[in-house]
């Protein structure tokens, strides 16, 4: 009894050990191994761990920008190649890192603090920064220039580069390019965007300083690819533990990827996003539901996150509302039908209500003007309907222009879906009233 | 305070930079554009005229403007840096050459027009003030002119960064030389050719006076030159590729910079290329600009149409699709709905639900594909294509999986 005991401690312990990994894998904790990257972005790694290296072995300054769309790996494919830096000491002991980041330094002031303080400069004491902007720009610029080919390199790593274009007059961004270009402490600039177009952000001065070195990152994976980085995602390393469980495991991941319902779940995904983020989210709930009950993936699993996936948002709200807000959304969808997609206003939709409400009396229930207000101005916080832009708070709201922001295909699917919806209701949605 | 002796400086490195050793590690450090030549080739003209200008006035004691003007990359600040370090020279080995004091500065090094103040008189005296008790002090400086006998050449680079609204900045600046002890002259560089015109009151374009001078951008012989120049000595590129580079860079903006960007790229290339090499013959061929070229110049939109999903590739192409019926350049997300939805049935897909492809449109907007008007309004957003019609249906024909 004792010995059976510990045997499922030690199973629990291995499901744990199991799900700790796959989920630091998933959720972008781990930056994937160098060999991984390397199988599709051999030729980007390599440019850029050549652009820092000579920055920090021979001083030179360059400047680059890595494009792409979202989750194609712009920040795993830096961060990979500043881990592969940071372990070469040759190069590590003469560089110094300086990370941005456009969404929190959304100035030039505070960026410019940021920098003197990971910089350790000489106006730091402790974790303030001391003077004001113009005495920070100054004291870091003669600082950078004091330097010449006997100081430190540096290097810049600006994620979402093409917020710092925003920025008056550009003057971070000049102020670094200007330093890569000119004799001065050695820097390189690596600015991380997705904007394909962010060169004709900068101005004119700032771009001609810029080196125009593109790397670009698209998300290339073909379908048997991507199967495949399904199949490396989930399967384990041998260090997890129990290697029997391992080979286990393993096994039913094949067996997993192998299935006609996987493989469909998968085209499907592939084909809306054929990015590692979003296979990374359609993993994540069948990671989490592994436990005791339950110590394998099955392909229902994939199905069921899917689907949550694919939700319709509108949809679903449109499943909680009751049969007066209904009834009051069909008479919305006819009126934009009827009118062209012009907006309408609460006494067009009230009235459409009403002529509903007298023809067919004994199915539902007929409410008062304000029960009937008071249900619209609900669907107007759940922005089911929506006020024209422009035509705000001046008029009285039983008159102000509004537009319905579900498609007729959605409704139909609701209402077909909708618990307790009468068959009237249903009727009516598809036959407007005769007038 | 004590703060004020402080010189700032960046940790010393532990090992000194490696100095090239092959012929393309020597053909890249001279070609990276910090490394400034002692003489810049194709500026000669330039040269000898600010040289003369900027010489006579201080010989004469007098003051005066120059006005610089120049699209970027041409040459204009390494000029003037080159003419001062020739006057420098001239003063060291001349007795009778006046001595006088350098003043650079630059509008883009300044958080705020009026910072200028502050960073002449900290040049001249050494003094830290506020912007406004330094525009006074140095108004009294340039009107009495006590103690002082050496004359000032003040450089301002990015001159049209000091403008405000009411031009206190840039009036001061062109009025300090018309003061009779000031001895000031003025070198200012900015980029519009019309800059005094357009942006400046008469009474500070008239002080500005007529002492102009255009930088014109680069030709490709000029370009070509520059190159070459910088590689003499060393057999790393073919003059043909050479040619290549400054050919391209001469057709799209004369920008002296570019060109240098694009022949170190080359090198870089040709390194990968071949990495044993030994170093005979020229190394840096045609086919390495022209990657470089490519690198540098081409639009990468068409590729990332190309490695778009299918359900992106399908959504750009139901936009163009409603374009093209409805003749508009701009269409509401509903009707490019439709046209989706419309698409996948023809191509036997499983059309998605609303909120798919609300987010399969938020992607290409976000790598602006298409541009999209700032709305809450999902379904009455206006889309337009940020890129040509015919380039997405060149970049989508037969390609469906």
């Amino acid at each position: 009894m004792p010995k059976r005991r510990r045997e499922s401690e030690f199973g629990l312990s291995t499901l744990e050990k199991v799900q700790q990994t796959l989920r630091r894998r998933v959720c972008r904790i781990e930056i994937p191994p160098k060999e991984i990257i390397e199988e599709n972005l051999k030729e980007q790694r390599q440019h850029l761990v050549d652009l820092i290296s000579r920055c920090a072995i021979r001083g030179e300054g360059n400047s680059a920008l890595v494009t792409g769309p979202h989750g194609s790996g712009k920040t795993m494919l830096v961060s990979s190649v500043l881990s592969e830096i940071e372990a070469n000491p040759r190069v590590s002991k003469n560089l110094l890192i300086v990370r941005l980041n456009g969404l929190l330094q959304t100035d030039d002031k505070i960026a410019i603090e940021e920098i003197t303080r990971q910089l350790r400069l000489d106006n730091v004491v402790g974790d303030k920064v001391f003077g004001s902007f113009a005495e920070n720009l100054a004291f870091l610029l003669e600082a950078l220039k004091s330097g010449s080919d006997s100081a430190q390199s540096i290097l810049f790593v600006l994620e979402e580069f093409d917020l710092f274009a925003y920025h008056k007059n550009q003057t971070l961004l000049y102020n670094l390019f200007d330093i890569c270009q000119s004799a001065q402490t050695p820097i390189a600039v690596v600015g991380i965007t997705r904007r394909l177009d962010v060169v004709e952000l900068l101005e004119k001065r700032v771009k001609s300083r810029f080196s125009h070195r593109h790397i670009h990152v698209f998300n290339s994976l073909t379908f048997p690819a991507y199967k495949e980085a399904c199949q490396r995602m989930l399967t384990l390393p041998s260090a997890v533990g129990d290697a029997k469980f391992v080979k286990r495991w393993n096994q039913s991941i094949e067996t997993l990827c192998s299935n006609s319902t996987v493989h469909d779940v998968l085209k499907k995904a592939h084909q809306l996003d054929k990015s590692i983020c979003g296979l990374q989210s359609l993993l994540l709930l069948p990671i989490c539901r592994v436990s005791d009950d339950h110590p394998e993936i099955q392909p229902v699993d994939l199905l069921e996150s899917s689907k949550h996936l694919a939700a319709d948002s509108k949809a679903a709200m449109l499943h909680g509302i009751s049969v007066l807000q209904l009834s009051l959304v069909i008479g919305m969808k006819h009126l934009t039908e009827l009118n062209d997609g012009d907006p309408f206003n609460f006494e067009m939709v009230y009235n459409e209500y009403l002529k509903f409400v007298q023809r067919k009396a004994h199915v539902v229930q007929c409410f008062e003007k304000p029960v009937v207000l008071k249900a619209f101005e609900h669907l107007v916080a759940l922005e089911i309907v929506k006020a024209v832009d422009g035509h705000g708070s001046r008029t009285q709201k039983e008159y102000r222009a509004m537009s319905l922001l579900v498609t007729p295909a959605q409704l139909m699917d609701v209402l077909n879906t909708h618990p307790g919806c009468p068959s009237e209701l249903k009727h009516w949605a598809s036959n407007p009233l005769p007038s | 305070t004590p703060r004020k002796d402080i010189v700032p400086h960046i940790s010393v490195r532990r090992t000194p930079c490696k100095t090239p050793s092959k012929i393309l590690e020597h053909a890249r450090a001279r070609l990276h554009v910090s490394a400034v030549p002692d003489s810049l080739p194709c500026r000669e003209h330039e040269f000898a005229d600010i040289y003369t200008f900027v010489k006579s006035k201080i010989l004469d004691g007098t003051g005066g403007c120059m006005y610089i003007s120049g699209v970027p990359g041409t040459g204009k600040t390494a000029t003037v840096t080159e003419v001062m370090s020739f006057l420098r020279k001239e003063v060291d080995e001349d007795k009778d050459f006046p001595e006088f004091t350098l003043v650079e500065m630059n509008g883009m090094k300044l958080t705020e027009p009026h910072q200028a103040f502050v960073q002449i008189l900290k040049a001249l005296t050494g003094q830290k003030a506020t912007a406004e008790h330094s525009s006074q002090l140095l108004d009294k400086y340039f009107t009495s002119a006590a103690g002082r006998k050496q004359p000032i050449v003040l450089l301002v680079d990015e001159l049209d960064l000091l403008w405000t609204r009411k031009q206190g900045v840039l009036y001061s600046i062109f009025d300090w030389p018309s003061r009779p002890k000031a001895r000031l002259i003025v070198l200012a560089i900015a980029n519009t050719m019309d800059l005094p015109e357009r942006i400046m009151m008469n009474r500070i374009s008239s002080r500005l006076g007529l002492t102009r001078m255009t930088f014109q951008p680069y030709t490709f012989k000029q370009l070509q030159s520059i190159v070459q120049s910088r590689l003499e000595g060393l057999q790393a590129f073919e003059p043909d590729a050479i040619q290549l580079a400054a050919r391209k860079v001469a057709a799209v903006s004369g920008d002296a910079r570019r060109a240098l960007d694009i022949c170190r790229r080359a090198t870089e290339l040709a390194e990968t290329a071949q990495p044993t090499g030994k170093g005979k013959g020229p190394l840096v061929g045609m086919k390495h600009v022209d990657r470089a070229l490519a690198e540098m110049f081409s639009s990468p939109k068409i590729v990332a149409m190309r490695q778009a999903s299918r359900q992106e590739q399908i959504f750009l192409r139901a936009i163009a699709t409603e374009f093209k019926m409805s003749g508009l350049e701009e269409a509401p997300f509903e009707k490019v709905l439709i046209q989706h939805i419309s698409i996948c049935r023809l191509e036997g897909l499983h059309p998605p639900v609303v909120s798919e492809v609300v987010a399969v449109c938020r992607r290409l907007a976000s790598c602006r594909l298409i541009l999209l008007e700032s709305s809450t309004n999902e379904l009455q957003q206006r889309i337009r294509l940020n890129v040509s019609q015919d380039d997405v249906m060149y970049a989508l024909r037969d390609h469906g999986e």
